[in-house]
């Protein structure tokens, strides 16, 4: 497998992006958008070939690729930072979802997008190579750069391309993360330099932090830049009460921008919890996984409670995003192979059920122009494979058994409800096993309250005889039938089959517990 | 002859520069208006020469010239280079603006000649006077430059704001100054360092460091010594404003690094006094530059805080913190100069500065909008430019000097924050805002030659900075280390963080 190079991976859009921006490309539309298709296609068949040649049964990075400079030299030699990337089974399973869900986005863009084409699909392509730069990278510095250079492309696909309060909206999307990440700047500087003044060596590789190191970090240290690490993660997957930019950014979002939204980009935080937080600071984690727990059973209630009195279709769909990444937390929390196979099984599944609920929303607004629940009715009459596809995508969000969700929230909550033995460690004595039973407990009640909205928007836009007004509404078209079919295909295969998924990441996750 | 080749070693550049000054005043009076163009040939034929004559000095080592008035190291050789870069750079940025005005075209090459010599004295002065001087030197140009277009008022207001306060606060450094000869009986720096070092610290010396750190912090226009900066930025020539923001305030960083560490590195409340206006400035900069409207005046408050983000590197006294000063002072000349190419040519296309004039520049000259949004991205130091590089390595040895600084590293990362709201409001306005006045305008835009190569050159060096920014973080640090922190040694070890966190 001597082509396939990460390095050139991450680069393939950026050259995407140049080729479309540049003087030398039509201004006509369709031939932008074939050729984005067309790039976007490549660049998730090259993906493709990753997974083949990823051996699953081996845990650590594999793949790895260090850019030298022309003379020999390391990237930013001085600093001791490398152009380094690298994948395990966790990233290239996140790898794979975002060049998926970037064609897939792509494609449903044919509607959505009307204006400054040539601007829209480089900024994509940007986005897209800032994602796989934080999935890939495999330098503190190289993460923290490419999680910057997301912020950008972001800005300007939801305040250009954006309906309503679109301004608004992205300049609070960028304030938040920007303000996130500054404190994770803190915490990497501070472990880095904790690191030199340690062993007298300055480096940015991340396989240094996350491996066994020969010295602990002090109690204090690690819970202060766990937390800076956190603020960062938390803003992105969100938790509450830091999520408050997700629904207004979702709602003024074009659809495939929502889908990139809440598919990847909310993905970021979580795999930013289990590459820096877990395996950087394992100290602070064994204290302060109660609190993860916590945090995440809040997300599944408070976004759920929420989501119950939206009326606006988009909105609905985000605050599920919100209550769904809460179970990732959870899975987190529990700090066991279960429980953090179950994260990362959730952040996949969550990626194409959002994608796909999204696309069902968006499907809807074209036609109608409208995203109050209560205008619609009755569609399912005029457009029967909208509705089947989207009961399938819905029922797979509520997590219905054998479908992809179902696999993912089993794992979780299995993994935190067996997190604490009654005769194992514990600080807290008998109440903390308890009470993190009791709260799993209230976490899986949420997983009703989840049913029920969702439920209940489905029965209220589709069900009944159709609106007057929507009579003219048809049925999906074959593009929209090529994009929600394939989701509704990986939530099938993955459903009946989540070994196949979860073998790649499984052995990765074990590595990771044991050095916890 | 031999003295005059003891002085070139260190003063070549220097003095081929005061030659170009006298041949472009005979141009400038031996011409008529409309043929003075050829001034502006001469400067920059001349300040490429000067340029390429760093070749012939000596590098590596310490040369000084005058008996030790003027020090000529790595360190003063990197500032004098970036300082005539500036210059090259302001002199073409001028031209256009320069002919359009019609007339005295020659004075103008020629003050901004004078006031680059004064800049690059300043940065190896080591001997009071000779800062006295050459501070002098480079102020007194600018008063005048300031006032270039005589008939515009705010021109005016520029220049005798610019007088009025530049004078009262050289005379504050002045006075900093006696008391320091006061406790020494000394003028050259070695000398006052040397008697100092048996000096006990007095009153005295804290007065003197307090006067000069004001002095300097006007030409920094360090906060509360900035008042003056947005409304000369805002009347000045455009041209003129970038010089001041950039070239002066490298070579008042380049004087003010080498007077601080040898001098004043000792006094116990050196960092607390560096740190608290470095943390008003920034902040103060920031804050004010978020309800701003029109361009040259965000870009004022923005190169307040930007020189609070750089005093950071003074105030942990490290020689990393300084290698960061100078790298991001590297970085500072060509993303800022860059951004103000770009206003520039959008002022000479519109006659327009306000930030609601450039809404929907993107659909009529992306291009033109795209070099902007890098320099302004790489001012609020978002990657993959150089000003992000420049921030990390910065804060990087901000925290490297100890945990003691981390409220010092957070306070500036939140700042970053505010920064990067209003560079994306341009940045917005350019993209996101429906087509404005000028962009409705039908019509070519042309952009004279000599601003475009001021504007792709300045944005080659910020993407290329920020790309491959390992050889130039060597140079500065390579700089940094020919200057000496004047600090005696501490018993305690600053970067055990035991002793910072506890157990």
């Amino acid at each position: 497998m001597e082509f396939l190079s990460l390095i050139l991976l991450v680069l393939l859009p950026i050259i995407g992006a140049i080729i479309i921006f540049g003087p030398w490309f039509p201004q006509n539309e369709v031939k932008i958008r074939r050729f984005a298709k067309g790039w976007a296609g490549l660049v998730f068949i090259y993906s493709l070939f990753f997974i083949v040649g990823f051996n699953s049964s081996q845990a650590g990075y594999q793949f790895e690729n260090i850019l030298k400079l022309p003379n020999g030299n390391d990237w930013i030699a001085p600093l001791g930072i490398n152009f380094a990337f690298g994948v395990d089974g966790i990233s290239i399973t996140l790898l794979v979802l975002t060049t998926f869900l970037v064609l897939i986005s792509l494609i449903a863009s044919k509607y959505s997008i009307t204006k400054r084409h040539k601007l829209y699909y480089s900024m994509i392509f940007v986005l897209e190579a800032a994602i796989l730069g934080v999935f890939t990278a495999k330098d503190l510095f190289l993460f923290f750069l490419f999680w910057e250079i997301e912020l950008i492309p972001m800005y300007f696909l939801i305040s250009i391309w954006g309906t309503g309060r679109k301004e608004y909206s992205a300049m609070k999307f960028i304030l938040y993360t920007f303000t996130g990440s500054i404190f994770m700047l803190a915490s990497i500087l501070a472990v880095v330099f904790y690191h030199y003044s340690q062993t007298g060596i300055l480096t940015f590789d991340l396989g240094v932090y996350t491996a066994i190191k020969d010295y602990s970090y002090p109690m204090i240290f690690s819970i202060l830049a766990f937390f800076g690490f956190f603020a960062a993660f938390a803003v992105k997957l969100p938790i509450v009460p830091l999520h408050t930019w997700l629904p207004d950014a979702h709602v003024d979002a074009p659809t495939p921008v929502s889908m990139l939204l809440a598919g990847i980009l909310l993905k970021m935080g979580g795999y930013g919890l289990i590459r820096m937080n877990l395996q950087i600071l394992p100290e602070a984690v064994k204290v302060l996984a109660p609190l993860l727990i916590i945090l995440g059973v809040i997300n599944i209630i408070y976004a759920a409670c929420i989501a119950l009195v939206q009326t606006d279709l988009k909105k609905l769909v985000a605050y599920s995003s919100v209550s769904h990444m809460g179970i990732v937390l959870v899975g987190l929390g529990a700090l066991n192979a279960a429980g953090i196979s179950g994260a990362v099984f959730q952040m996949v599944a969550h990626g194409i059920i959002s994608a796909g609920l999204f696309m069902v929303v968006g499907v809807i607004y074209l036609r109608t122009h409208t995203r109050e629940i209560p205008m619609l009715g009755g569609i399912g009459q005029n457009a029967p494979r909208i509705m089947y596809f989207s009961l399938m995508i819905v029922l797979a969000s509520l997590g219905l058994p054998l479908l992809i969700g179902f696999a993912a929230e089993t794992l979780a909550f299995y993994g935190a409800f067996t997190s604490y033995a009654f005769d194992g460690f514990s600080a807290f004595g008998w109440y903390l096993p308890v009470s993190i039973r009791i709260l799993t407990a209230v976490g899986i009640f949420g997983i009703i309250l989840t049913a029920a909205y969702l439920l209940w928007m489905f029965q209220k836009v589709f069900y009944g005889n159709i609106l007057p007004r929507w009579k003219n509404f048809h049925d999906a078209t074959p593009h929209e039938v090529v994009i929600l079919l394939s989701l509704i295909l990986v939530i099938v295969v993955f459903g009946f089959y989540p070994k196949g998924l979860s073998s790649i990441f499984v052995p990765t996750v074990n590595n990771i517990v044991n050095l916890i | 002859m031999n003295l005059l080749f003891d002085i070139a070693n260190a003063l070549l550049p220097e003095m081929l520069l005061a030659i170009l000054i006298i041949i472009c005043l005979v141009l400038t009076f031996s011409f008529k208006d409309d043929e003075q163009n050829l001034v502006f040939i001469a400067a920059m034929t001349g300040l490429i020469f000067i340029l390429v004559s760093f070749v012939f000095l000596p590098n590596f080592q310490e040369n000084s010239a005058f008996s030790g008035a003027f020090i000529s190291n790595n360190f003063t050789i990197l500032f004098r280079i970036l300082i005539l870069l500036g210059a090259t750079f302001t002199v073409l940025l001028s031209k256009r603006y320069v002919s359009n005005f019609g007339n005295s075209i020659g004075e103008f090459y020629t003050l901004i000649l004078m006031a680059t010599l004064g800049a690059m004295l300043l940065t190896g002065a080591n001997d009071l006077i000779m800062i006295f001087v050459a501070i002098e030197t480079l102020s007194i140009s600018s008063f005048a430059l300031c006032g270039y277009t005589k008939l515009d008022k705010f021109s005016n207001e520029a220049a005798l704001k610019y007088l009025v306060i530049g004078a009262a606060s050289t005379a504050v450094m002045l006075y900093g100054f006696s008391f320091l000869y006061g406790i020494t009986g000394q003028t050259n720096v070695d000398d006052i360092v040397y008697a100092l070092s048996n000096y006990e610290g007095s009153i005295a010396l804290i007065i003197s460091f307090i006067f000069v750190v004001a002095g300097f912090g006007y030409k920094l226009s360090a906060v509360p010594f900035h008042t003056w900066a947005p409304d000369v930025y805002q009347g000045a020539p455009i041209p003129v404003a970038a010089y001041l923001s950039v070239v002066s305030k490298i070579a008042a960083f380049a004087a003010l690094i080498r007077f601080m560490t040898l001098i004043y590195a000792d006094i116990s409340i050196f960092t607390v006094v560096i740190a608290v206006i470095s943390v008003i400035t920034m902040t103060a900069g920031n804050l004010m530059a978020v309800g701003q409207k029109n361009i040259k005046r965000l870009l004022a408050y923005s190169s307040i805080a930007q020189a609070g983000y750089v005093l950071l590197g003074l105030a942990v006294l490290t020689t990393e913190g300084i290698s960061g000063m100078i790298f991001y002072l590297i970085v500072y000349l060509f993303m800022n100069l860059g951004t103000w190419a770009a206003v520039q040519i959008f002022a000479s296309q519109t006659g327009m500065d306000s930030i609601d004039d450039y809404n929907g520049l993107a659909h009529k000259n992306r291009y033109f909008a795209l070099c902007l949004s890098v320099c302004l991205l790489s001012l609020a130091g978002i990657p993959i430019t150089a000003g992000f590089f420049a921030k990390f390595y910065l804060f990087k040895a901000v925290l490297f000097a100890g945990y003691e600084y981390m409220p010092l590293l957070i306070i500036a990362l939140v700042n970053t924050v505010f920064a990067v709201f209003y560079y994306v409001k341009v940045i917005r306005a350019m993209y996101v805002r429906p087509v404005g006045k000028f962009a409705k305008q039908n019509g070519e835009v042309k952009i004279s030659l000599s601003l475009q190569t001021v504007l792709v050159l300045t944005v080659l060096a910020t993407v290329f900075l920020g790309l491959f920014a390992g050889p130039v973080i060597d140079l500065s640090k390579a700089s940094a280390d020919s200057l000496r922190i004047n600090k005696k040694p501490q018993i305690e070890n600053s970067t055990n963080i035991t002793s910072c966190l506890g157990q």
